[in-house]
């Protein structure tokens, strides 16, 4: 059983500054001129995917972020910016209170070029509480996680709580053999249940163009994906490869292998741009769906991708795909006790040692050499 | 340069060293064994262990008291038993992958901060008062659950290993990295305590129609998968307590889903959502990842059962044997999704003849097993094998069966047996052999 200790001392104060801080985000009149620290640090990890803060933060996708305000702009040592911010800062960028502002409303937009792929912070008010938060991480990393993060926790005393509703007064739900959790509303369904599948059940209304897909694509996608789909450096490869999965290297892309449209639908909405997944409209992304489909040759660039032509495109690897057969190889087909002994001729020679291919981290060796995990 | 597997012995010899020369003299083996050295010369004199014969600073001065760690951590001698990665994998952390030192470990059970990670999104931090877990689609009653709700049905307690369907996935094109714990260590095994997935759908009461389950999961990824009801109604659990203790945040904090035997990537992490519907949704971890493509370019999916398989722990590349020769040890782990391990059989020539090892502690369906084969080495060079065969009398194939029906480019469900080879340093390496 859950300890009451845990359930009192620990979870309230949590809950109780949570509603406080929704109420300051949705600006009800009582936003703070200054913006608040904490409130901050809440919502830094929708940024974590690519900046990293605190002691001993090195760079991620993004510069590293400790005293980002004490430092001119674009000057975190051992980081490669991009051509864009390079420009800004020669042009006089310099990190204050209006310039951050104005880059995290919208980085693309304030800094073209820049590689920072992120949607930006609409809200002025969680603007300013980011800005606020970042300004009091020292060099060193001090800053970034809360000094008062316990202490803040055993302050609150019991004698605060309101007196707890008597156990024979509680309503039991009349569903199910067990009487437990409660009935989902239909708008709860409606805000999770993303799903789509190849048959179309669960597309939303909508349509989005090529002609659209190219804009979202080029500020949102292409810093990873590369403008083609080729992919910069590791990220993923998302267009090409035609006829390659019988070669020695495969190329599997959205165009070569994936079987359905359906699934560059339901996984860009899902999970895509990284780092700042949900923040696509449902015309965003038909519109990057139907440039996918461009740039893998499957359509024209005058094309629009709707909710009433999804199911007429048939992906051209969609015959391909075989059910689990396993267990018919021949290793396993024939049950057979195995060989105990004399069972290969000779003796043992090496064929192929990893000293060859010597790909080990710590092994100081070649770190670009090897496959890949998928 | 420097390879790994030359660092990894030169600083087993200086710890061996250490061990049995530096405080004894010069280069001489303690208590009458025989050390190697790191002239690689051996010796059997002995002279008295100042270890013993010397009060040491632990036999005297007072370390910390209780409540210096708060939560208790291993000694500061086992700093090497860390989860590691290898960098480039992936272009960045977040949807990154690393690996359970499983050289370092004994038993069967895994201990939860060294566990493998996979995460898509990085790690969702989610109070579990804010966690909900949503069941609709083909359901008489669609419902939601707070922890408090699920902690109310009947609780349960399995231990079930948890393979990637990638682990070796490496090796398919032959020897690559020097040691098990990245050849193989995308593999744990641990008590899970949680409640049966037939009780939760049976409150929200399954249509007829509903043959499929899609589990979602709460972290920027929203993880998703399509999952046979056979199998959510046969063995499948939500759980929110590993070995014991609260899931690590790593792991799915507060609660994750546990399909036994089958491919990791289906034991959604964060779980908030299961949907019931009549078909299968074909989502991207299911067609452009996890498909496994056959030499003729077909590709199977829904390959979802991790087959027999085994490997050696110790002696292995990261865990050369240093004593010399004679009474020897080897140490391996064994599993399958198909339901127990009945024996494995370890070969010393690289499978020319066979040994049975002898399997030791709890033998569970769909979870590690521990087996132990002892032998005199000689201190001749060593191809060290290991083959384990399932309760469905499944036998683990060669890489080169596995080959030859599927090609190279399958990346999944590599359960090839795997070779080392042990030198007559005691050092030891990633093969393939004739
Ligand atoms: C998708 C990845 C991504 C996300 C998410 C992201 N950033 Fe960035 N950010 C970057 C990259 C990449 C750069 C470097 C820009 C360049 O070189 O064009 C950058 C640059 C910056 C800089 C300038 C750093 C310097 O050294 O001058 C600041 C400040 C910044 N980001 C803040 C944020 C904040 C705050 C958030 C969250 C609200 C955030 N970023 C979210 C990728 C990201
Ligand atoms: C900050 C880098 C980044 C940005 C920006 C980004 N992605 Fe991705 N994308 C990734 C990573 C990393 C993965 C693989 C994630 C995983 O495997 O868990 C991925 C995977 C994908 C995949 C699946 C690829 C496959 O072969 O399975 C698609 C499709 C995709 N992204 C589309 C998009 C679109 C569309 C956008 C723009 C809205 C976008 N991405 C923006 C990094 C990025």
């Amino acid at each position: 059983m859950k300890s009451r200790l845990d359930g009192f001392y620990v979870r309230r104060p949590v809950r109780l500054s949570l509603t406080l801080l929704s109420v300051m985000l949705m600006g009800s009149g009582q936003v703070v001129a200054e913006g608040d620290v904490s409130s901050g640090r809440a919502l830094f990890p929708q940024c974590a995917a690519c900046h990293a803060v605190g002691e001993g933060a090195g760079h991620l996708f993004g510069p590293m972020l400790n005293g980002v305000t004490q430092r001119a702009a674009a000057s975190a040592e051992g980081y490669r910016y991009s051509d864009g911010m390079k420009k800004a800062v020669d042009a006089g960028l310099a990190w204050d209170d209006a310039t951050l502002d104005a880059y995290l409303q919208s980085p693309m937009s304030y800094v073209p070029g820049t590689k920072m792929a992120f949607a930006g912070i609409a809200d002025e008010s969680q603007r300013q509480d980011m800005i606020a938060f970042l300004k009091q991480i020292a060099v060193d990393g001090t800053g970034a996680v809360a000094a008062d993060a316990t202490a803040d926790v055993v302050a609150t005393p019991l004698a605060q709580e309101e007196p707890r509703p008597l156990a024979r007064d509680t309503v039991v739900p009349e569903h199910g053999v067990l009487h437990l959790g409660r009935q989902a509303l239909p708008e709860e369904v409606v805000a999770w249940d993303i799903d789509i599948r190849p048959d179309g059940l669960g597309l939303p209304a909508g349509s989005g163009s090529v002609e659209a897909g190219v804009d979202i694509y080029d500020t949102q996608c292409a810093v990873c994906h590369g403008v083609f789909g080729e992919g910069e450096g590791r990220w993923p490869v998302l267009a090409g490869g035609f006829d390659s999965l019988t070669d020695e290297r495969p190329e599997k892309t959205i165009g070569s292998y994936w079987p359905y449209l359906s699934t560059v639908f339901d996984y860009v909405r899902r999970a895509m741009p990284f780092g700042n997944a949900r923040s696509l409209s449902d015309d965003d992304v038909y519109s990057l769906t139907a440039y996918l489909l461009y740039l893998n040759d499957q359509v024209d660039e005058e094309f629009t991708l709707s909710a009433d032509n999804f199911s007429s495109i048939e992906m051209p690897n969609v015959d391909n795909f075989i059910d689990d057969d396993r267990m018919e190889e021949p290793q396993y087909a024939a049950i057979v006790e195995p060989c105990m002994q004399d069972c290969l001729e000779g003796e043992a020679a090496v064929t192929q040692r990893a000293r060859i291919l010597d790909v080990t981290p710590d092994g100081g060796g070649d770190e670009d050499a090897g496959g890949s995990i998928d | 340069m420097v390879s790994s597997s030359d660092k990894t012995i030169q600083s087993g010899a200086r710890r061996a060293a250490l061990k049995n020369g530096l405080r004894v003299g010069a280069l001489v083996g303690a208590t009458g064994g025989v050390g190697l050295t790191a002239s690689g010369r051996a010796s059997a004199e002995v002279t008295p262990d100042p270890l013993i014969t010397e009060v040491q600073d632990w036999n005297r001065f007072m370390g910390d008291g209780v409540d210096a760690n708060p939560y208790g951590k291993p000694s500061v001698h086992e700093s090497d038993a860390v989860r590691r990665t290898v960098s480039w994998l992936t272009a960045e952390n977040k949807s990154s992958i690393n690996f359970t030192p499983l050289h370092k470990l004994d038993g069967i059970i895994t201990p939860n901060g060294l566990c493998f990670e996979r995460h898509h999104g990085g790690v969702a931090t989610i109070a579990p008062a804010d966690h909900r877990l949503m069941i609709n689609g083909l359901v008489d009653t669609p419902l939601v659950f707070t922890m408090e709700d699920l902690e109310r049905f009947p609780r349960e307690n399995h231990v079930y290993f948890l393979e990637c369907a990638a682990n070796s996935g490496m090796e398919w094109r032959g020897a690559q990295l020097n040691g098990c714990q990245f050849t193989h260590g995308m593999v744990h095994n641990v008590m899970y305590t949680g409640v049966r997935l037939k009780h939760l759908l049976a409150e929200a009461g399954v249509s007829p129609r509903g043959k499929w389950l899609l589990p979602e999961g709460a972290d920027p990824s929203h993880m998703t998968r399509s999952i046979p009801m056979e199998k959510a109604m046969d063995d499948c659990m939500v759980v929110f307590k590993m070995n014991g203790e609260a899931l690590r945040p790593e792991q799915g904090y507060p609660l994750r889903l546990v399909v036994p035997g089958w491919e990791g990537n289906m034991w959604v992490k964060w779980l908030r959502r299961l949907e019931v519907g009549d078909q299968p949704w074909h989502h991207r971890e299911e067609t452009s990842k996890y498909t496994d493509l056959l030499a003729d370019g077909t590709a199977r999916r829904f390959t979802w059962t991790m087959d027999v398989k085994s490997i050696i722990t110790s002696p292995s590349p990261q865990a050369p044997i240093l004593h010399g020769r004679g009474r020897t040890v080897v140490s391996g782990l064994a599993w399958s999704g198909h339901g127990t391990v009945n024996r494995v059989d370890v070969s010393t020539d690289g499978g020319r003849n066979w040994n049975t090892a002898r399997l030791d502690g709890p033998s569970l369906s769909k979870s590690l097993h521990r087996f132990y084969y002892e032998f005199d080495w000689d201190g001749s060079e060593l191809f060290l094998q290991s083959r384990a065969i399932d309760e469905q009398r499944q036998v683990q194939p060669t890489k080169d069966a596995l080959r030859a029906a599927r090609g190279m480019n399958s990346i999944y469900h590599n359960n090839g047996i795997q070779t080392w080879h042990i030198r007559p340093d005691g050092s030891a390496e990633n093969v393939e052999v004739s």
